[in-house]
């Protein structure tokens, strides 16, 4: 039996949408930090049965160190089903949604700094905002009516307050000071929550089409894509902007709009539309091989020039992660770890 | 409670059985009869029978004990946690276990966990390597285990308890009365095991948390003598435990699983001329809870009803020759949180022939086709044959088809089942070699086992996940066993040791699979002077992969871990036994599963107390 529910959450785990990392876009205006991850990207590496890792590809992409977490801290590991990372300006936030526990690290040398080990309940996905961090918790699998947001103290690394969000919580994000919370999760919900940091509530909801499977912010706007349908709504007013409903969005995922463009995937393929068009794209830019029965565009991401794809493989073994540059030429393929679930940026 | 009820029945029984055997009456040759058709109809397989004398050598779950003594590898969550099997290098569910020669693996997911099973409580525990699907129906790929009651009708009274207390806050308990007189024999065991089981995990990686478990088990078989020609059986098992299933970092969620069966089986065996008839009517129940986090009520539960109604009809045309015919039908009902409500209903018939045409030579076959609604069965065979050349050599040649039907989360987990996928078969065949010198025994098998259709559960579009008839898998690869004996005046001497090799390759990537370690050996020394006892154990484990891809870097390594046990036996009639043991001696650091570390050196006292 136990074998079934681990099934299951690996089931889970497969259906999850890749982590956008959206507070990657920081700008460092300080003196440039030292350590040995400064310049580079971080695959996270879900894990399986073993714990998750990371994996550091230097810039320039011809060098890649597995399981950096481990080296640089004496072979502790990050914990279970590590899901997300997000960032303050000197520490990273690692989330691993299977032992109820954040590994807070510095970002550039990856020194642990210190564990959130209480006060979680299968926590998905963070965002740093003010000195505190925001981060989703599913709690029981089998509800979401006990899904709720942790707000914790950066300083002392504490849970200090849980909002219950009243519908599942997935990916959360932040645009304008305000939070925005996917009510959205294994291919079904079609809400985002609408939360301010300022008084730790909920001050609206925006709805989607059914299957909301990932949203993202750029340009002062809020796109949500959903089963066969792309939308975009004005982040001040959070009115409807517009909206793209077809057959040709059937089965996309992993909405990333970056550079006026946006990109999304279906099954093996990269596509990607003027942030201003009305009908979605014809065509793939890129199709990747993947050999993988349920880890197919496991994690996805376009960072500046470059597409990142990673393909979760047979979640048994280690992983590769595939770089292309937004014109669809293949510019490395890379082994990381298990189960490569999301890709986060120093520079 | 439940177990305050089980002692307080123990106990009255024990007043009542007391009675019955201070009477005299005349001895009854000794007849036992443990599962007719495992001793006759293995012809071309060997069959390792665990002695008594082992039992206490280990920790009681079934999982210890075949660990110590026998080539199955098992993969266990930490002590005591959820142990599943892998014999001759296949999966969980290709291993059979039986009760009392019936067919006990969950009807829920195929497998048996090795820690629900108290070995204490059996009076009689054997395993056979290879196929056995014939007589044995599903599951019986890799091998089989048969657990069983000895019920014989020489006058007897005879009282055991037994309390072993260890590290960990381990209690141990047993207790077993055999009684038999005139035309009734009893056989009644009762078992308890629990413990906190918080050892600390080797090299300061911190403690087992949330391990804690106990379980209590309770078997009763009863047999009655109507005429020399027909014995009415009757044999019953409940067990039911709690385990919370141990953390591997403390953050993590705490959860809980209960499971209990209960089981009863009626024989009527009828002797009339060249024919036996053995008519069996058995009531299976599982159930398992889970609770996901201790905190909260909620659960999910699975539970599965089995009624099987068995004739057996044998017929020896002479001393030489003897064919058999088995009908059965099996009525299972199951439901559960993820499985709704449903039932099947499978009808088998199976023709068995044993011929001996020389003194050296024997031979068999079988037959065994079953009729459901619920998948396309297979004609299944088993041939075998054995050849004595001397009383130092005999040669075993067995070849079989086998099959592991799919169980119920296979066909009826909700909206995921698929009610069409076939059984998963095997081809398979193997050689024995067994040599005989004295008081030395040796046996060694080289085996062969082709497996196809084996079920995998794999994403379908809309992302839902179904199981598929997908792998196929090779495994072959050779068994030895060893054993040996030597009385010299006052002292006992026995040694017995295993070793198995064992290629399990998937045939689509040509890898190991993981999980499954190359080489694995056991070797038990005892020794026995005037009052005292000596025992030593010793296991290896090679190292396993734990990728699919055989990434070396990710292996678990091998290991070697030693028990040592003494024991001293006083008393006027020598029925007092104080013993001690010490688990993993050398303090191996050790673990099956990846990040599930076993304990390090542990202790255990223990009294036996034979009345």
């Amino acid at each position: 039996m136990m074998r079934i529910i681990k099934l299951l959450l690996v089931v889970f785990a497969a259906f999850l949408f890749n982590s956008c990392n959206k507070d990657d876009d920081t700008v460092l205006e300080q003196p440039s930090p030292a350590g040995d991850y400064v310049d580079g990207i971080f695959v996270l590496n879900e894990g399986s049965q073993s714990a998750g890792t990371v994996t550091f590809i230097r810039s320039g992409l011809q060098s890649a160190e597995q399981e950096i977490y481990a080296a640089v801290n004496d072979g502790d590991d990050l914990g279970n089903y590590a899901q997300s990372i997000f960032f303050t300006e000197e520490l990273a936030f690692i989330i691993s949604g299977g032992s109820n526990l954040i590994t807070v690290v510095d970002r550039y040398t990856f020194e642990l700094a210190g564990k959130i080990d209480s006060g979680l309940a299968a926590p998905r996905y963070g965002v740093a905002v003010g000195g505190k961090a925001y981060v989703t918790n599913q709690a029981a699998w089998d509800s979401s009516d006990d899904d709720y947001i942790a707000v914790i103290d950066i300083e002392s690394l504490t849970v200090e307050e849980t909002v219950i969000a009243g519908s599942v919580v997935e990916d959360i994000i932040e645009g304008n000071g305000l939070l925005y919370v996917q009510n959205a999760a294994y291919g079904s919900g079609n809400q985002i929550s609408i939360f301010n940091p300022s008084n730790n509530t909920i001050e609206g909801t925006i709805t989607t089409g059914d299957g909301l499977n990932s949203i993202d912010i750029e340009n002062n706007m809020l796109y949500a894509l959903s089963s066969g349908r792309l939308e975009s709504f004005d982040l001040s007013t959070h009115n409807s902007i517009s909206e793209i409903t077809s057959e040709g969005l059937t089965g996309a995922q992993n909405l990333n709009v970056e550079n006026g463009k946006i990109y999304y995937t279906i099954n093996n393929g990269v596509y990607f539309i003027e942030a201003t068009a009305t009908e979605p794209a014809a065509s793939p830019l890129i199709e990747y091989h993947s050999n993988s029965d349920y880890g197919v565009m496991y994690g996805f991401e376009v960072k500046d020039e470059h597409i990142f794809i990673a393909d979760g493989g047979d979640f048994a073994s280690n992983s590769f992660v595939q770089v292309f540059t937004t014109g669809g030429e293949l510019l490395e393929t890379i082994e990381v770890g298990v189960g490569p679930n999301g890709f986060y940026f120093n520079d | 409670m439940k177990s305050k009820k089980i002692y307080i029945l123990v106990l009255f029984l024990l007043y009542v059985l007391q009675g019955l055997g201070q009477k005299d009456s005349v001895n009854v040759l000794e007849e036992v009869v443990i599962d007719a058709k495992l001793k006759d109809f293995s012809t071309g397989q060997t069959i390792i029978t665990i002695p008594d004398s082992l039992k206490r050598g280990t920790r009681p779950l079934l999982t210890s004990l075949l660990n110590y003594n026998s080539p199955i590898y098992f993969k266990e969550n930490g002590l005591g946690m959820v142990s599943s099997p892998s014999f001759r290098g296949t999966a969980a569910s290709h291993t059979a276990v039986l009760w009392n020669g019936i067919n006990v693996n969950s009807q829920l997911n195929g497998q048996t966990d090795f820690n629900t099973i108290n070995a204490g409580a059996y009076d009689q525990i054997s395993i056979r390597g290879g196929g056995g699907s014939v007589v044995y129906g599903t599951g019986a790929i890799g091998g089989t285990v048969h657990l069983n009651t000895r019920l014989s009708f020489k006058e007897k009274l005879e009282n055991e308890l037994y309390v072993g207390y260890g590290s960990y806050n381990s209690l141990d308990a047993q207790y077993s009365v055999k009684a038999a007189r005139g035309n009734w024999s009893v056989s009644l065991s009762g078992a308890h095991n629990s413990s906190d089981n918080n050892y600390l995990y080797p090299n300061d990686r911190g403690e087992n948390m949330n391990g804690q478990f106990y379980n209590n088990t309770f078997n009763l078989g009863v047999a009655y003598r109507l005429d020399p020609s027909n014995i009415f059986r009757l044999y019953s098992g409940i067990f039911s435990g709690e385990r919370h299933l141990s953390l591997v970092r403390p953050s993590e969620t705490r959860s809980k699983y209960q499971d209990a069966h209960m089981r009863y089986l009626l024989e009527w065996e009828n002797k009339m001329s060249a024919f036996t008839s053995l008519l069996k009517m058995a009531y299976l129940k599982e159930k398992y809870e889970y609770y996901s986090d201790i905190a909260s009520d909620n659960s999910s539960f699975g539970d599965a009803e089995n009624f099987i109604l068995k004739y057996d009809l044998t017929y020896s045309v002479s001393e030489k020759m003897q064919f058999s015919t088995v009908l059965s039908n099996t009525n299972t009902k199951g439901k559960g949180s993820n499985l709704g409500e449903n039932s099947r209903n499978i009808f088998s018939v199976v023709i068995l022939m044993k011929h001996r045409p020389t003194e050296k030579f024997s031979y068999e076959s079988g037959i065994r086709k079953e009729v459901t609604g619920n998948y396309e069965s297979p004609i299944l065979f088993s041939s075998s044959g054995i050849y004595r050349f001397s009383d130092l050599y005999r040669l075993k040649v067995n070849a079989s088809r086998n099959f592991r039907i799919p169980t119920y989360n296979d066909l009826y987990w909700t909206s995921a089942g698929r009610p069409g996928l076939k059984p998963e078969t095997s081809w398979q065949g193997e050689i024995g070699n067994e040599f005989k010198w004295r008081q030395l025994e040796l046996n060694l098998t080289g085996y062969y086992i082709a497996i196809k259709d084996m079920i995998r559960w794999l994403p379908e579009s809309g992302g839902v996940w179904r199981p598929r008839n997908e792998d196929e898998v090779h495994t072959y690869g050779t068994e030895a066993y060893l054993q040996w004996e030597k009385g010299l005046g006052e002292i006992q001497v026995a040694l017995r040791g295993s070793y198995s090799f064992t290629i399990s390759e998937n045939q689509q990537t040509g890898k190991q699979l993981i999980y499954v370690p190359f080489h694995k050996a056991t070797f038990m020394g005892q020794g026995n002077f005037k009052s005292w006892e000596i025992e030593y154990q010793l296991l290896y484990n090679g190292e396993v992969f734990t990728r699919s891809d055989n990434n070396s870097r990710y292996n678990l390594n091998s290991y070697m871990v030693s028990n040592i046990g003494a024991s001293y036996t006083f008393g006027k009639n020598d029925n007092y036994q104080l013993g001690g043991r010490v688990q993993n001696v050398f303090n191996t650091a050790y673990e099956t599963v990846e990040n599930r570390w076993m304990p390090g050196r542990n202790f255990n006292i223990n009294l036996t107390f034979i009345f």
